[in-house]
């Protein structure tokens, strides 16, 4: 009996830690107020397969100062237009883009550009790529692209197998 | 548990002998093999030292020491050589050839009779881990200085070395191994998990052996450097794999072995008993791994002015949450779930402490899955800086291999947070199949081995999902 | 000694002083056949150009090796000469050369923007 009570206490405790997993995460719990411009794009047509919104165009000014991006963390939806303006405040600085594999330099008073299409989910690090200090190669920010699905199906698995194995444990006959 | 299978795969007691191929037994029975590598990393490593010395305070991503400790060494350390073949890295280590040859008199030959200097025993209340938990966490205070300064990263080595070889002279053959050197604590721990080992074969043959020469050292080598004996140990943390007991052993009763990962975890014995220090390791290295994380691949530019000493209240702050965060907070969740284990099972005999040992333990292959993530977040990025620095070494305009201006290009980075997500995965895996072994080591019956490890299990789904946020959510 | 413990001997002995030894050496003599001056490039905070002033003599051919000791990007201009590097990244090293053919103090600066204090890193070349 209180083997049963304790199994279903743990079930309860780990069905709520997946529902815990499904709110948006707090990289993304405020809607980036780094983005200036949001607009509904004129061509309907740009891919969104997921994503209920329709493709919008958002600007970014992103300031790059040893070692830090502002905004550090930039949230766009799939499909969505994204353009940067990359500007200095002290030396030069770069930011290359992972998974895009796109990047601009910004020396002060002369700023950097990137556009491109966030088609691809997920989170993706962007980093600075000018030796700027003795940091540099830790000077990185994020970009989330919503809907970020490999983040919720990992976790999403790693619960699975923690019920596989409670499964597995509370069968075991020996 | 004879027949005890991991994943109900592999049978725990399953080992592949790779000393019964020829070839390797008669490596392992050489006494160039530890030697000549040694001296290969020798001469690495005062390359590392003179670029560290002429780098001095200059960018670390184009100097050698630098790169090659910080990106290469560290890195192989931790995705290959742990992972892979426990203290394979203690095996070609160069810091200690000093004192070695300052106690032997030799480098190659078998010295006959007592060992040179001083030889005195490390005292036994330090003999645990507990100072090299210290030290290595004292040293990561530093992390921001020593992984981007090359001088830095001199003044480092240059400490290590100085004080095996004063160390050597003091105390008995490995002791600064044993007890003090900063890497060695870490490789002890998860070694625990490697896929190799060194173990006797045939303990009925131990068994009849006097003097054991494995432990005494005889004509062909010396003994346990380590202080181990050869004959009946049973857990990697503390065995060198230096290959001595393969040249003393008479009856070639000493393997090397392939083994299922993390059978080192359920070992418990008198004379190799699980215990605080260990577990303390295990909070420690899970703590520095997410302080880490934080600082060095976070975005947040707060937490790194602390850590590179902008302000000296950012430094000081940083230093006390670091020490509070690893000594404390880490362990007092743990104990937490200790606790409620200890409730869930119904069991009011086992006492408290032996649970939170026992189970911190689980923490080891998750520990080293987080850092075998966060290692992949250093290399991918940043492993092109190697092929500059092998052409320049010295940033002197130098360009042997014809390979100094290749730019820096990331690799693989599109793929970087599946990667960390699904090493995560599987190394966690492998924490909670052992996780319910441990359960049922604490607990004398069934029933509160399953009730006892359902907090664990918890704790271990949280840890893993935490870290899943960190590298990609 | 056993010649194999000659031979182990020999090994550590090309591992450490040899190593530096020949580290060094090739290095001095590469500069003293390459180059007529070694300038350091650093930000004005940490220590500017090294030297600041640069003697040649007039008519010669003038190699400079210049070194980015610092953890930011410099550049490197002589204008009177024409001789410019438009950025030497940290750590690394950049070679310029020209015929010192007029004699007088010629200004060289950073062209690059590397710290709050950019525009003091000048220094002066004079030929005579
Ligand atoms: S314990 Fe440290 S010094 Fe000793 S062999 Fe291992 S890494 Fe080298
Ligand atoms: S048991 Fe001792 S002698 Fe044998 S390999 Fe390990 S450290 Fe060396
Ligand atoms: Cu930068
Ligand atoms: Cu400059």
């Amino acid at each position: 009996m209180k083997n049963k009570i304790i199994v279903m206490l743990s079930l309860g405790g780990l069905f709520i830690l997946l529902i815990l997993a499904g709110l948006p995460s707090p990289a993304s719990a405020h809607h980036s107020p780094a983005c200036l411009i949001t607009r509904a794009k004129d061509s309907p047509k740009l891919p969104s397969p997921t994503s209920a919104q329709a493709p919008e165009e958002k600007l970014f000014e992103i300031k790059a100062r040893n070692f830090v991006f502002t905004p550090n963390v930039i949230q766009v939806n799939q499909g969505d237009l994204v353009r940067i303006r990359l500007i200095s405040e002290d030396v030069h600085h770069g930011l290359y883009l992972d998974g895009y594999e796109i990047q601009t330099s910004a020396l002060p008073g002369q700023e950097g550009t990137l556009t491109f299409v966030a088609n691809k989910t997920g989170r993706f690090t962007f980093r600075c790529s000018v030796t700027c200090g003795e940091f540099h190669p830790y000077m990185v920010g994020y970009l989330v692209v919503e809907p970020n699905s490999p983040f919720f199906i990992y976790v999403f698995l790693t619960i699975a197998l923690a019920l596989a194995n409670l499964a597995f444990v509370v069968l075991r006959r020996s | 548990m004879s027949e005890d299978k991991l994943f109900g795969l592999i049978d725990l007691n399953f080992r592949f002998e790779l000393t019964k191929f020829k070839l390797v037994r008669a490596l392992c029975k050489s006494r160039w093999l530890p030697l000549l590598l040694i001296l290969f990393n020798l001469f690495i490593f005062v390359i590392i030292l003179l670029a560290g010395l002429f780098g001095g305070y200059s960018a670390g991503n184009y100097n050698f020491g630098i790169m090659m400790v910080w990106i290469l060494w560290w890195v192989l350390l931790i995705l290959m050589l742990v992972p892979g073949f426990a203290r394979m890295w203690c095996l070609m280590c160069p810091f200690p050839i000093f004192s070695d040859w300052a106690q032997r008199g030799k480098l190659f030959e078998v010295r006959q009779g007592k060992l040179g200097g001083l030889n005195l025993k490390w005292p036994k209340r330090l003999s645990s881990m507990w100072v090299l938990n210290l030290a290595f966490l004292a040293t990561t205070f530093f992390s921001g200085f020593f992984t981007v300064r090359p001088f830095a990263t001199f003044i480092l080595l240059g400490i290590i070395i100085l004080v095996a070889f004063l160390t050597g002279l003091v105390f008995q053959k490995r002791t600064f191994c044993l007890y003090l050197c900063p890497v060695s604590g870490f490789q002890g721990l998860y070694s625990q998990f490697a896929t190799a080992e060194v173990r006797r074969k045939d303990p009925e043959i131990c068994k009849k052996h006097t003097p054991k020469t494995c432990f005494v050292g005889n004509e062909k080598g010396y003994g346990c450097p380590w202080l181990r004996t050869p004959f009946d140990f049973a857990k990697n943390t503390y065995c060198g794999l230096c290959l001595e007991c393969f040249k003393t052993c008479p009856h070639d009763n000493m393997a090397l072995n392939l083994r299922p990962p993390g059978v080192d975890l359920l070992v418990d014995t008198k004379r190799e008993p699980r215990g605080l220090d260990e577990a303390y390791k295990a909070f420690i290295m899970l703590g520095i791994a997410i302080v880490f994380y934080l600082a060095f691949q976070g975005p947040w530019g707060v937490i790194k002015d602390m850590v590179r000493a902008t302000t000296l209240e950012g430094y000081l702050g940083y230093i006390t949450f670091h020490t509070v965060f690893n000594l404390l907070i880490i362990p007092g969740i743990f104990f937490l779930f200790a606790y409620l284990s200890k409730l869930f099972s119904g069991n009011k005999e086992v006492p408290l402490k032996k649970i939170f040992t026992n189970f911190s333990y689980t923490l080891v292959p998750l520990g080293l899955g987080v850092w075998i993530g966060f290692s992949l977040g250093i290399i991918l990025p940043n492993g092109s800086y190697l092929l500059h620095i092998l052409s320049d070494p010295f940033a002197w305009g130098w360009n042997l291999f014809g390979t100094a201006h290749f730019p820096w290009t990331p690799v693989l980075t599109h793929l970087l947070g599946y990667l960390q997500g699904a090493t995560l995965i599987v190394f966690y895996l492998f924490s909670i199949a052992y996780g319910f072994r441990s359960s049922r080591q604490t607990y004398p019956d069934l029933p509160q081995a399953r009730r006892g490890w359902i907090p664990m299990l918890g704790l271990l789904t949280l840890i893993t999902t935490a870290f899943l946020w960190l590298f990609m959510g | 000694m056993s010649r194999k413990e000659i031979i182990a001997v020999i090994l550590f002995i090309l591992a450490t002083v040899i190593t530096i030894a020949g580290v060094v050496g090739v290095e001095a003599y590469r500069r003293r056949e390459l180059y007529t001056v070694e300038l350091t490039a650093r930000a004005p905070e940490h220590g500017n150009w090294y030297p600041q002033e640069i003697t040649v003599p007039l008519g010669e051919e003038v190699r400079i090796l210049i070194r980015n000791i610092d953890t930011v990007s410099h550049g490197f201009a002589l204008p009177d000469f024409e001789v410019a590097v438009p950025e030497i990244k940290a750590g690394q090293v950049a070679v310029v050369q020209f015929v010192a053919n007029k004699s007088g103090t010629f200004p060289f600066l950073c062209t690059v923007w590397c710290a709050g204090r950019h525009m003091e890193m000048r220094g002066e070349l004079i030929v005579e």
